[in-house]
């Protein structure tokens, strides 16, 4: 397998973008080739998950390869659920790892807000198992919620270290401009304070609305490229190290141990053995926050901290920027915002901008190592990246 | 003859008790002054509410019109026993709600408008204009229609409200839900919230001057401004976009 | 007539699936549709739950309890609940009844209630 770098990123703003699909994930790319400067793409990767139900464009790669006028590249749109994005990434890894392509672009983008938050919801709860789960009303939300139950019981955490997240996050988000949300929140607001059950209801207890990322529309892009291409750039080096999935049963309940998420483990596991590298060597991550107990349990299970010392390590300020391992510097899924299919190309949009000391405000010193976790469904089908750094 | 003609065209309103003043935490840890204001507060109150008549999304035109109507109607003594109660941070106008006594007993709720997303702002306001008809006013219900979906969704679902179909709204259009005594005692503690009285320091800045809201709702973006290719240097035409919005910079 | 919900074992080796499977979890064989279908116990123990205030539209209500029961064989379900103060833990006992209406359907599953 050859080594495989990145050239070029992109991204849209976040938030509500009132421009067709395929232009949502055609505006990323034209900045990550614009980045590279390369413009003669061999095979284009999109990342999508509601385009036939929520923007009636199905097909989309074909559109997107069209508006680029990249025809007659190669194109295909690949769907994992909230995992898409980094599934398009694996894809594209694979593309030029095997010697095939030179240059592949991976895109990802969503448009969701186009549809009310009742459709929104729906539309998400379509992952979940059509007679085990869906027709009682499941979403993922109501998973997460029971997850969050049964974390609280066996391990200590609060509604309170909740909050923590959503807080750290959502302010995070302040220092990055492409973010959905751009509104503080304090603690006070939003869990202390006489009023903070106004401020802050319950969507599927325990779990709060500040708790959850919001629905967002959005467009991010990777341009990949070969080691020989990477030579002839003069862009900082950034290398797609190593890639990991895992998958576990479709039904939550079906899992032996309800409390653990084995698909994030095993595609962590897989991803930084790749990479040939430990947790420990890990300098910045972005892991999936949809609901904030997600950061906890992923951080466990990806090997940063042990068992159930997640959300210690949050109270000790760990995983702030500053901290020991800075976690969604960028806002996270929770103030970026969750585009489905754009996020995981977002959260890898991130860790190069990290590694290629461009973060500006929110950079994390001397970052050299970034690893990324993408989790689709509920914990069904995760994949993780890893990116080094070189020179 | 000017002055014979209003006391045939002017209602005369009933002695209502005023809304006591309360002030509650938001989710950002602003402080928001929730108060009934007067006819003498109204010509502020219309400056900053006509933008909003011409942001065509999520139902800004109409609720913002309606109250523009509402409020001057209110100036100009032709509606009957209407309140106006507002929220403000730090001076800034945060939310307007109003509604009306259609007779001792029965209230008649108008319109939510919130000046300021993402803080449910409109939640804390609509709460208090409900505890005013019921707990202060003394109405037995309240009649209820929403406009907006995600309205009708937060009250008509949530609190159970009532259906009185056979009662017609004034605002027109589909038939009446109802929040009745029962339905609000019974979401009293989740309904009731904020602190009484307002501190002095918090009540002067309210009282002093209802400012204009500093980052308001406005009307999308240009839909074809992607293909007019308006890039900057970093390529960002969204961004860009953004920031128009955000009246940083003129358009380019 | 009582109606239940069917889990599938197989009968190679005797695995039993809910829901259903293309092919065994336990011995992985590859013959088409060696299952028999069974049906699952009604009593088990609360393992955990939620009450979902943001529903789809199809739900015209405040709010809807869910959970997940461990039932007496083993098998983790979940399902809705009627129950007004769950505890994690508790026995509970299923019924089958309309758990979701779309406009020409209704759907049946497991709603839970306190043993």
């Amino acid at each position: 397998m050859r080594e495989v770098y990145v050239a070029g990123v992109g991204i849209t703003t976040f938030g509500r973008l009132e421009y067709p699909l395929a232009e949502i994930a055609a505006y990323p790319a034209m900045m990550a080739m614009k980045d590279a400067g390369i413009a003669d793409v061999e095979q284009v990767y999109v990342a999508n998950m509601g385009g036939g139900r929520l923007s009636h464009q199905t097909g989309l790669a074909s559109a997107v390869v069209d508006t680029l006028s990249l025809t007659p590249a190669g194109a295909e749109t690949i769907e994992n659920g909230p995992a898409s994005g980094a599934s398009a990434i694996k894809q594209g890894f694979l593309a030029v790892a095997s010697g095939m392509y030179d240059v592949v672009l991976v895109t990802g983008a969503e448009r969701m807000r186009e549809v009310n938050n009742l459709d929104a919801t729906d539309f998400i709860a379509t992952l979940t198992h059509p007679s085990a789960e869906y027709i009682y009303g499941v979403t993922l939300p109501a998973h997460a919620a029971m997850f969050t139950r049964l974390y609280m019981e066996r391990f200590g955490v609060t509604e309170r270290h909740l909050a923590m997240v959503a807080v750290k996050n959502q302010n995070q988000a302040l220092a990055n401009e492409f973010a959905h949300l751009q509104q503080t929140i304090t603690l006070e607001g939003i869990l202390d304070s006489p009023e903070a059950m106004t401020n802050n209801p319950y969507v599927a207890e325990p779990l709060r609305f500040f708790d959850c990322c919001p629905v967002s529309d959005g467009g991010a892009c990777l341009l990949l490229v070969s080691g020989d291409v990477m030579d002839r750039l003069e862009r900082p080096r950034v290398r797609l190290a190593g890639v990991g999935q895992g998958t576990d049963s479709h039904v939550v309940a079906e899992r032996p141990d309800p409390t653990e998420l084995a698909a994030v483990r095993i595609a962590a596991e897989r991803s930084m053995q790749m990479a040939e590298c430990e947790p420990e060597d890990v300098d910045v991550a972005e892991l999936h926050d949809a609901f904030t107990i997600l950061e906890i349990a992923q951080s466990e299970e990806a090997g940063f901290f042990a068992r159930g010392e997640g959300h210690l390590a949050l109270e000790k300020g760990e995983t702030a920027l500053g901290g020991s391992l800075p976690i969604n510097v960028s806002g996270g899924l929770k103030g970026r915002g969750h585009p489905v299919g754009a996020t995981g190309i977002a959260q890898a949009h991130e860790i190069v901008t990290q590694l290629r000391h461009e973060a500006g405000r929110r950079q994390v010193e001397g970052a050299a190592i970034g690893f990324t976790c993408n989790f689709g469904g509920f914990g069904n089908n995760v994949v993780c990246l890893t990116f080094r750094r070189e020179g | 003859m000017t002055v014979d003609l209003e006391t045939i065209l002017r209602p005369v309103d009933s002695a209502l008790p005023p809304y006591p003043a309360k002030w509650v935490t938001l989710a950002s840890g602003d402080e928001m002054v929730i108060r009934q204001v007067g006819r003498d507060d109204v010509p502020t109150l219309l400056e900053h509410v006509e933008p909003l008549i011409h942001v065509e999304r999520d139902y800004y035109d109409i609720v913002a019109a309606r109250v523009y109507a509402e409020l001057l109607s209110f100036y100009r003594y032709r509606v009957q026993d209407e309140y106006v109660l507002v929220a403000q941070i730090d001076g800034e106008l945060a939310a307007i709600v109003n509604g009306r006594q259609v007779r001792p007993g029965l209230g008649m709720s108008l319109h939510t408008l919130a000046l300021r997303r993402g803080l449910r702002i409109g939640a804390h306001a609509f709460a208090a204009k409900m505890e005013y008809h019921i707990d202060i006013l003394g109405h037995d219900e309240v009649l209820v229609v929403a406009e907006s979906p995600i309205g009708f969704r937060r009250w008509m679902i949530e609190y159970r409200l009532e259906e009185r179909f056979g009662t017609p709204h004034e605002l027109g259009g589909v038939p009446s839900y109802a929040l009745t005594r029962a339905l609000f005692d019974r979401a009293r503690d989740k309904l009731i919230v904020g602190r009484r009285p307002v501190p002095d320091e918090l009540r002067e800045r309210a009282e002093t001057a209802i400012l204009p809201p500093s980052d308001p709702p406005t009307p999308p973006i240009d839909l074809l401004a992607a293909t007019r290719a308006e890039y900057d240097t970093t390529g960002t035409v969204l961004m860009m976009q953004r920031r128009i919005q955000e009246r940083e910079v003129e358009h380019a | 007539m009582q109606r239940r919900i069917y889990g599938y074992r197989c009968r190679v080796c005797g695995t039993l699936h809910y829901p259903f499977r293309m092919r065994c979890k336990g011995c992985g064989n590859l013959e088409f549709f060696e299952f028999d279908p069974e049906p699952l116990p009604a009593a088990g123990t609360l393992v955990t739950f939620t009450h979902v205030h943001n529903l789809p539209a199809e739900y015209e209500v405040a709010r809807l309890g869910l959970g997940v029961v461990e039932l007496e064989d083993g098998t983790r379900v979940v399902g809705q609940l009627d129950i007004d103060h769950p505890t994690m833990g508790m026995p509970v006992t299923g019924g089958v009844e309309v758990v979701r209406r779309e406009a020409y359907r209704d759907y049946w599953g497991f709603v839970f209630h306190a043993a």
